[in-house]
């Protein structure tokens, strides 16, 4: 479902250093797996899985995903391809200050001409699932870390994606929390969502279907 | 058609959130087109008026040419003048500048039946005799007068005037500081008899050509000066032309000024929108959807600004009588004793600083959005 041929992404400093945060990653992903990238600070989790995201560009390579070509598609084409299939999860949250939490989570769906109360339904019924319920008004400014996160996996799933890329989702919250969003991914993907995490945590490598290992940039 | 309805209300609820950027920006607006709209109202009302007194005058005016100016003609022609085939009446008039105490006022004198018909006696009666006058009504305001008084002007105190009626006209410009005498009074006052600042012909439609023929021959080496109605229409839009010139090239360095402020007022949370915009192509938004809300953004803030911008300046116009502005359309307004300044708002001169509005706004905005909804939700998002 996921492949990438020999993806690259290069950072040129001052033109001349380049910083080469991957090179020549080649993937292969089922549908409905489970995956997770390891890897030390730097090593290009997070560079991959927003290329997969279709939030960036790759300097060399390319991504399929069913086998669309998605490296060569518009602007357009990536936006709906965000839009329609995938949900992700920043390592920071990258929520909107101000807005609160339902609006947060219900944002996406406002360019789709859905309406005010069906917006408010869909946001309250995901941010109860994330037990978030009783913060349905509070601004991002007004919530813990552990929180925001899970505010950030509400809107993650609104467009109801096939896939749901999770940079870090623990690493801000407690055990016990990031125990919940465990089963909550596991439970998604046994809807028959495709799951990529980049993570530390070990718990996430006990339920994994594949783990790969990132080091300067090259899967291991 | 529902997303459009959706994408306008968030851009109202976006406005509402960020107050203090809002109010920045419509109080730049209303800073920059407030002078603008008023300016235009003022201009265009005085315009009405001068055109609306010319309109109702003579057909053809005469005068002596001196240094290129219009100069005093000896009455001595008049007669000559009236025999002229096309000629329907010939009126003499002296108009000249006075002080009354400490304000302009314009004399005129005229025999009692030429007044000009846009003048009406609200009270008291026309002059009949010597040094009776009938004087404006904001004249007779400002110096709190009443018929049967008597007065002189400032540095002419041998002659005593008594007044027998007050005027309003159609043009409220004129009527604020005008006093109407009998004609040889007007001369006494000048120290000018046997002599008319103009001369004004009434003829028989068609005939202007074959008077002006004629009247070369009657003044023969004279310096004389014909004008026809057309004529003066032109010189009162050139003076309002230049007039109005003068107030947009003041207005242009105040607007030149008005565009960082508003840029700068715009720009206010630049960062922070970026990575808003970040958010929302990263969840799927469309650079369109992106680009349609900050335009509807814009598109309110500038429907807003533009219309308090209206509403004060016809606030100005009714509670400040146009100050600081009327003195660019109306010369020696100072001098003059106050009147209501005519203005008249019409929908194009709105309408278009509606638009310069929103060409502001846009320019403060759009092009910082398209950048940020282009690039990579990623480079946005740094
Ligand atoms: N915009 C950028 N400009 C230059 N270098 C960058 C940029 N973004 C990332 N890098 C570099 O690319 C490498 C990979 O970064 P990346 O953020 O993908 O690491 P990571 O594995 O996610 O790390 P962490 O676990 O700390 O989140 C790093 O060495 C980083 O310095
Ligand atoms: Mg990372």
């Amino acid at each position: 479902m996921i492949r990438t041929e020999k993806l690259c992404k290069y950072y040129s400093i001052h033109s001349r250093h380049e910083v080469h945060a991957i090179r020549d990653i080649n993937l292969n992903i089922s549908k409905n797996t489970f995956v997770v990238f390891n890897g030390p600070s730097g090593s290009g989790k997070t560079t991959l899985l927003n290329i997969i995201g279709a939030l960036d560009r790759p300097t060399e390579g390319k991504v399929f995903i069913y086998d669309e070509e998605i490296t060569s598609f518009s602007d357009i084409g990536l936006s709906r391809l965000r839009r329609e299939k995938i949900g992700f999860i920043f390592q920071n949250f990258h929520l909107i200050p101000r807005l609160s939490s339902w609006e947060n989570v219900s944002y996406p769906l406002i360019p789709l001409g859905i309406s005010f109360r069906e917006r408010f339904q869909m946001a309250k019924l995901l941010l109860e699932k994330v037990g978030l319920g009783d913060r349905l008004d509070h601004a991002p400014e007004e919530l813990s870390g552990g929180q925001q996160q899970r505010v950030a996996i509400a809107r993650a799933l609104v467009n109801n994606p096939e896939i749901i890329i999770a940079d870090e989702p623990t690493s801000n919250i407690d055990d016990e929390t990031s125990e919940h969003l465990l089963e909550l991914l596991k439970e998604l993907q046994t809807d028959g969502v495709t799951i990529l995490v980049a993570t530390h945590d070990a718990g996430f490598e006990k339920i994994a279907d594949e783990i790969y290992k990132i080091k300067n940039g090259r899967l291991e | 058609m529902k997303k459009h309805t959706n994408l306008l209300l968030l851009a109202t609820e976006n406005l509402l959130r960020h107050k203090t950027k809002s109010i920045v920006v419509s109080l730049c607006i209303i800073a920059i087109l407030l002078p603008f709209i008023t300016a235009i109202a003022i201009s265009e009302g005085v315009r009405l008026q001068s055109l609306g007194s010319v309109e109702e005058s003579a057909d053809l005016y005469l005068t002596f040419d001196e240094f290129g100016r219009n100069a005093a003609i000896p009455l001595k022609y008049l007669d000559e003048v009236k025999e002229v085939f096309g000629v329907k009446k010939v009126v003499p008039r002296i108009i000249g500048r006075c002080y009354l105490q400490d304000k302009l006022a314009v004399i005129v004198g005229i025999d009692k039946e030429y007044l000009p018909e846009s003048t009406t006696c609200v009270t008291g009666r026309i002059f009949e005799n010597a040094n009776e006058v009938v004087i404006g009504n904001e004249l007779a305001e400002y110096f709190n007068l009443n018929i049967g008084d008597q007065f002189s002007m400032r540095g002419q105190n041998r002659k005593l005037f008594t007044i027998v009626g007050f005027f309003s006209s159609a043009s409220n410009i004129w009527s604020a500081s005008t006093i109407f005498m009998p004609f040889e009074d007007a001369g006494d006052l000048f120290g000018k008899r046997e002599f008319a600042t103009d001369i004004q012909i009434y003829s028989v439609p068609g005939h202007n050509g074959e008077i002006a023929t004629e009247l070369y021959y009657i003044f023969e080496n004279e310096p004389y000066r014909l004008q026809d109605k057309g004529m003066i229409e032109l010189y009162v839009k050139k003076g309002f032309m230049l007039k109005e010139g003068i107030f947009t090239a003041l207005y242009t360095v105040a607007f030149a000024l008005g565009i960082p402020a508003i840029l700068v007022a715009s720009g206010f949370g630049l960062s922070e929108r970026r990575k808003e915009i970040g958010i929302m192509k990263a969840t799927g938004w469309q650079t369109l959807e992106v680009l349609e809300l900050i335009s509807f953004e814009q598109l309110l803030i500038s429907l807003f600004g533009a219309t308090t911008a209206i509403l004060l300046s016809i606030i100005w116009m009714k509670c400040f009588n146009g100050a600081f502005i009327a003195q660019f359309f109306i010369g020696e307004i100072n001098l003059l004793p106050e009147f209501a300044v005519p203005a008249k708002f019409l929908p194009l001169p709105c309408l278009l600083s509606f638009f310069f509005a929103i060409i502001l706004t846009m320019v403060g905005s759009i092009y910082s959005s398209w950048r940020a909804s282009t690039e990579s939700p990623v480079a946005a998002l740094k």
